[in-house]
């Protein structure tokens, strides 16, 4: 006990448990402070291990399959032998023909769409055409002929889904003589192979994931995954309005264009400063609407929720009544209602506070008053959701939780810091998360109340203009609608976004605990 | 009504985690099996593993002589009690039992006359038409048995299905599902933590620990002659005492030495040991309370205890004693014979004089935590 | 003595709280209510059209709504609204429970890759997939004028990725019963139909009701695919472009405030209606998304 005391504990040191609890409130937060930056090398170099560790495993995958390619070709019979060019034949041999089949007409359709189109958009693929549309004179006709030219972002387009294509015949191959070996050894046990009748059947209960999932991940993988695909290419080459793809074609430009991103600043381009800018900004309006909504729909949840307050369900409807009306005409109004012939003025003249249009408050035409109105007019429109959520889980913290404090002898502000607080930051730690990357990408709130607005020359860019309030997203959605649409520049603010939010998350989800482990709750 | 066996069983979780290991067991038709074991033995996923939930790692499950290691539950015949009942909550108590009947397409005549049937043995006609949420937890039980009852299937499984009501319903129930047991008299499959339950309810009881089956056996059995140490704890309550002590052979006798007393091993156990020739060493014995018998200040046989804890059950008395070197000791005392003299010798702090009965002492190597008799 | 006076004092203190709070929620009230209170005040304003500062009209009348619905397109664009916000709702519902069902209830192997997939794509701008998504459409001739099949493919054929809510509604759903079903016989899709729908009717609703007030509410998606011509907008599209200019504002103002209240007293009412559910999906799947 005495040489406990005795021990003289540094929050730089490593502590064990029991040291930790001997140090004082401030210094243990020092202590958490100190070891979170302590961690983050060990956190990076875990992350590197982790990146080479996947890599790794990659390739020790593609190395066990082409040994089990091999092995099964040279121990399986004739029938596996065959299937191994003609799809499917060792399944319909076998007497599961509907599975051959379907393999058969995959490897006939690939084979007819590579020999019809699939070369053809290949071999343009690494220049993205040569060949410009125009007329050309043609001496035998002694005339100007139209010439159709390549089309630089139909080759992009079909060649990349060319791409994914022999990934997926590759895949499906593998999976093809997988089935023979799977089949074979079946067979060698004395069992029956499933009939297409039992395949069909297990689709509704075994493989009933199969079934389900189809549609809905047809439908991401065309309507997200390809279109990501092919901007993440879009931000590697010079694809403007100028380079349209088939009046002027466009090309691969390498890492030109982050190069630019981060260097370009000239007095009618300034670029980098400008995204440096906008991205400071962005972060700061997400933490600001973020915290803001969370604390306030807190707050007033606690009010409602409050032991003798009266009529909580007529308090609850008028917030949430707020939130049915779609949110562009409130965002809509709203704005109009702050702007300078608005509402708001009128009043001020009304009481006598203001007398004049020069004195009229101008709230969208500054940057300080824009930024604070859209972060305020952002509280009104999120706080009835968050009182919500917030209402739900303050009805589950258990109130023998309260009765066992107010026994302890806490205040009511002690039972919020010590009770509520932590349970509600627990609950809520992947909501915040995913709230904070919403606001990152909150396209609506500022694009129709502010509109970026005001514009800041200093923000400038090849591109056009920019506001004060402009977020990334609202900045990327001016540069594409822009005279100039610089898809390759939106494209390369994209994956900017994309890295941020990344980055973020991924330090989030290793410090917060409740955002791991999904069967916790269940 | 059929015969369950399991060979070389064996299920593995994420590659290492080994949950059940290399079970065998060949359940006879009609034969009531009980699994018991501490939570995470692996009792639960094996039935889990009969009933279709889990998927086999290894080894091959038969129902009536035919391999269901690929089958769906919906395939083997079975029907199944949860622990926490899985009712429907939005179909009626009528609905629920029919529920297996409704899947199967039976006619409405049929299922009617079934359930109605199920209900009345269960007590639970009146509650047909109610939701399961306006039921008590015992009624709940009631029908979920019937859920599985009215289905006729091969084997019976019940996954702990008494954990979740109080003690008193617990006992109301048990008594209840061995007379259920007379009436569908099919193969029943039973997993419980519970020892009395295990023993009470069960025709051989299956005692698992680290997804091992440590023995198999009658109630009887397991209990009369447990295979290791684990088993011998496990099994009665309260628990038995355990502790180091040396046998001795003087002669053609056997004595143990346990807390500088000295004690003759009589009766079937010494014969025992003598036929198995036991080498004296130092071994671990171990005595159940109800076979610490009160002894007298003096006598070579008896060791002197103080008591720390007396808790009176009514019948008997639990007493925790210290003997002189700390071993903490459980005695069972039946009140019938003691006096008001005795009784009041025995409040806490007093001093007591114990011995062991001979006869039904248990002796475990010290290493390998075997039953040296078994 | 002494105690009777602090139990006083704590009576006296409960009571000046709870004034400060109903203070508090009468004006939070107020100031909620009121954009809402001036937006129906000027669209039956008839002495002007354009902005104007103060709230109480000085002439009342119908005349925003009836030239809303004579001299605007505005019956096309909530006739579009209408017709997107229909087939949303039931494409996008069964999409979302297929998704949400099989990632709660199945177990696959590809299960965690793909929800870690749909992690990192949720981290990508959704305006940027538009951008291609909008060369397609217009080649497919879905854009503009008929942008409507255009816009509910859109919305619909990624709504998958919002899985959250609802699964976090079926996580909740204790697995037994999936489990007492399959052994009394069901195929797993009887499990769904006949178990877990069933169960799922607040989330179903939630589902639907979200999914249908989407294309109300959205700006973005709508503007780029339909910016150009009329009778391809939907509401918010059309009202923005009503006000988007300083001369339009002055023209279109109180027009605007008509479409506005005409478009949100039926999201209003609707919601009103399904208010039970939707407090149960968001305060229940919400969090633990």
């Amino acid at each position: 006990m005495t040489e406990y005391n005795n021990k003289n504990i540094s929050i730089f040191s490593d502590l064990n448990d029991l040291d930790y609890l001997r140090l004082s409130k401030l210094q243990a937060i020092g202590y958490d402070v100190v070891h979170f930056f302590k961690k983050i090398p060990t956190f990076f170099v875990n992350l590197f291990k982790a990146a080479i560790a996947i890599i790794k495993g990659f390739f020790v995958k593609i190395k066990d399959e082409c040994v089990d390619i091999v092995t099964t070709f040279t121990n399986g019979d004739w029938k596996t032998k065959v299937s191994y060019l003609v799809m499917g034949f060792g399944s319909i041999a076998r007497g599961q023909i509907l599975r051959g089949l379907l393999f058969l007409v995959f490897e006939i359709v690939f084979i007819v769409y590579m020999a019809v189109a699939g070369f053809y958009w290949l071999g343009k693929y690494s220049t993205l055409g040569t060949l410009k549309s125009g007329s050309v004179y043609d001496p035998i006709l002694d005339t100007y002929v139209r010439v159709e030219g390549d089309n630089s972002f139909k080759i992009l387009l079909y060649g990349t889904l060319t791409i994914l294509f022999i990934i997926a015949f590759i895949y499906t191959w593998r999976l093809n003589v997988k089935q023979n070996r799977i089949a074979e050894s079946i067979l060698k046990s004395g069992k029956k192979l499933k009939s297409g009748k039992e395949d069909l059947q297990s689709m509704m209960d075994d493989e009933f994931h199969k079934t389900l999932l189809a549609l809905p991940v047809f439908g991401i993988f065309t309507f997200t995954v390809f279109p990501i695909i092919f901007m993440i290419l879009v931000a590697f080459t010079n694809y403007d309005a100028a380079h349209d793809g088939y009046s002027n074609l466009f090309t691969w430009v390498g890492l030109s264009n982050f190069n630019s991103l981060f260097s370009i600043n000239t007095g009618t381009d300034n670029l980098s400063f400008a995204f440096g800018e906008i991205l400071s900004w962005t972060l700061m309006w997400a933490v600001l609407a973020t915290f803001t909504n969370y604390f306030l729909g807190m707050l007033v949840a606690i009010m409602i929720n409050k032991k003798g307050i009266k009529f909580k369900k007529m308090w609850r409807g008028i917030l949430v009544l707020t939130s049915a009306v779609p949110q562009f005409i409130s965002l809509l109004y709203v704005s109009k209602m702050f702007a300078v012939n608005g509402v708001l003025n009128g009043i001020l003249v009304k009481w006598g506070i203001i007398h004049d249009l020069s004195e009229y408050l101008r709230l969208w035409e500054s940057p300080t008053t824009a930024r604070i109105m859209v972060v305020l007019i952002n509280v009104w429109i999120g706080i009835p959701y968050l009182m919500l959520i917030a209402t739900g889980i303050l009805m589950n913290i258990p109130t023998d939780l309260y009765e066992s404090a107010s026994v302890d002898g806490a205040n009511t502000w002690q039972q919020y810091t010590k009770i509520t607080l932590p349970y509600m930051l627990f609950v809520t730690g992947p909501y915040l998360l995913t709230s904070f990357i919403g606001n990152i990408n909150n396209f609506n709130v500022i694009f129709l109340l502010s509109g970026g607005g005001p514009t800041n020359p200093k923000l400038l860019t090849s591109a056009g203009a920019a506001g004060d309030t402009d977020l990334l997203i609202t900045w990327l959605f001016k540069i594409v609608n822009g005279a100039g649409s610089k898809y390759y520049l939106a494209s390369v603010i994209g994956i900017m976004i994309f890295v941020v939010v990344a980055s973020l998350s991924l330090i989030v989800y290793n410090v917060m605990p409740s955002t791991r482990n999904e069967e916790d709750y269940s | 009504m059929a015969r369950v066996k399991l060979t070389n069983v064996q299920k593995v979780y994420d590659k290492n985690v080994i949950a059940v290991n290399d079970f065998n067991l060949d359940i006879k038709d009609k034969e009531f099996v009980v699994f018991v074991g501490p939570s995470g033995c692996g009792k639960s996923t094996t039935l889990r593993m009969i009933a279709g939930l889990e998927e086999i790692s290894g080894g091959t499950i038969e129902i009536d002589g035919v391999v269901v290691n690929d089958l769906q539950p919906k395939d083997r015949d079975i029907a199944m009690v949860f622990q926490n009942y899985a009712l429907y909550p939005h179909l009626s108590v009528f609905e629920n039992i029919a529920f297996p009947l409704r899947i199967q397409k039976m006619p409405q005549d049929e299922i009617f006359k079934r359930v109605t049937n199920a209900a009345e043995i269960l007590g639970i006609t009146d509650y047909l038409n109610r939701k399961p949420r306006a039921l008590s937890g015992g009624q709940r039980q009631r029908v979920a048995i019937g859920r599985a009852m009215v289905r006729d299937s091969k084997v019976f499984l019940m996954d702990e299905p008494l954990s979740n009501l109080d003690a008193k319903l617990r006992n109301q129930m048990r008594a209840e599902i061995i007379l259920l047991r007379q009436k569908i008299n099919t193969t029943f499959v039973y997993v419980t933590h519970d020892q009395t339950e295990a023993m009470t309810l069960g025709d051989r009881i299956v005692i698992m620990k680290d997804g091992l089956i440590q023995q198999v056996g009658t109630p009887d059995e397991v209990f009369d002659m447990p295979k290791n140490l684990f088993v011998a704890e496990f099994i009665g309550a309260p628990k038995m005492n355990t502790f180091e002590t040396d046998l001795i052979r003087e002669g053609n006798e056997y004595y143990v030495k346990p807390f500088g007393a000295k004690i003759k091993v009589d009766g079937s156990k010494g014969e025992e040991l003598k036929k198995a020739d036991i080498k004296p060493a130092k071994v671990i014995l171990g005595v159940r309370p109800e076979h610490i018998l009160l002894g007298h200040e003096g006598d070579p046989d008896s060791i002197e205890c103080t008591v720390q804890v007396n808790e009176m059950m009514g019948s008997e008395l639990h007493l925790h004693v210290l003997t002189k070197d700390n071993t903490s000791l459980i005695v069972r005392v039946p009140t019938v014979n003691l006096t008001h003299e005795q009784r009041d010798a025995m409040v806490n702090g007093h001093k007591i004089y114990i011995t062991f009965a001979g006869k039904v002492m248990h002796f475990f190597d010290k290493e390998t935590k075997n039953n040296l008799l078994y | 003595m002494d105690k009777k006076k602090q139990h006083m004092g704590m009576k006296a203190k409960t009571r000046l709280s709870n004034g400060i709070i109903y203070t508090a929620l009468t004006i939070i009230s107020i100031i909620w209510l009121f954009p809402f209170f001036c937006l129906v005040c000027e669209s039956f304003r008839c002495e002007s059209t354009y902005q104007v500062e103060y709230i109480i009209p000085q002439k009342w009348g119908f005349d925003n709504y009836i030239n809303l619905f004579t001299k605007t397109d505005f019956p096309i664009w909530f006739k579009n609204t209408f017709i997107i916000a229909l087939f949303v709702s039931v494409l996008q519902t069964i999409i979302v429970l297929c998704m949400s069902y099989t990632l709660s209830r199945l177990r696959f192997k590809s299960r965690k890759p793909l929800m870690n997939l749909m992690l990192i794509l949720g981290m990508f701008p959704g305006f940027l997939s538009l951008i291609l998504l909008y060369k397609l459409l217009s080649s497919w001739g879905m854009t503009n004028a008929n942008s409507i099949p255009g816009l509910i493919l859109v919305y619909v054929a990624s709504s998958g990725m919002g899985y959250y809510v609802s699964k976090g509604y079926f996580d909740t759903i204790p697995r037994s019963l999936d489990e007492a079903a399959r052994v009394d016989g069901c195929t797993r899709a009887q499990v769904l139909t006949k178990v877990i729908l069933p169960l799922a009717k607040p989330i179903v609703i939630y589902t639907i009701l979200t999914a249908f007030m989407g294309p109300w509410g959205d700006f973005m998606l709508a503007n780029y695919v339909a910016h150009a011509t009329s009778a391809g907008m939907n509401v918010a599209v059309g009202l923005q472009n009503m006000i988007g200019t300083s001369s339009s504002m002055a023209a279109n103002y109180t027009m605007f405030c008509a479409g506005g209240v005409i478009v949100a007293i039926p999201i209003t009412i609707l919601f009103m209606a399904l208010q039970k559910y939707y407090v149960e999906g968001v305060t229940g799947g919400a969090v633990k998304g």
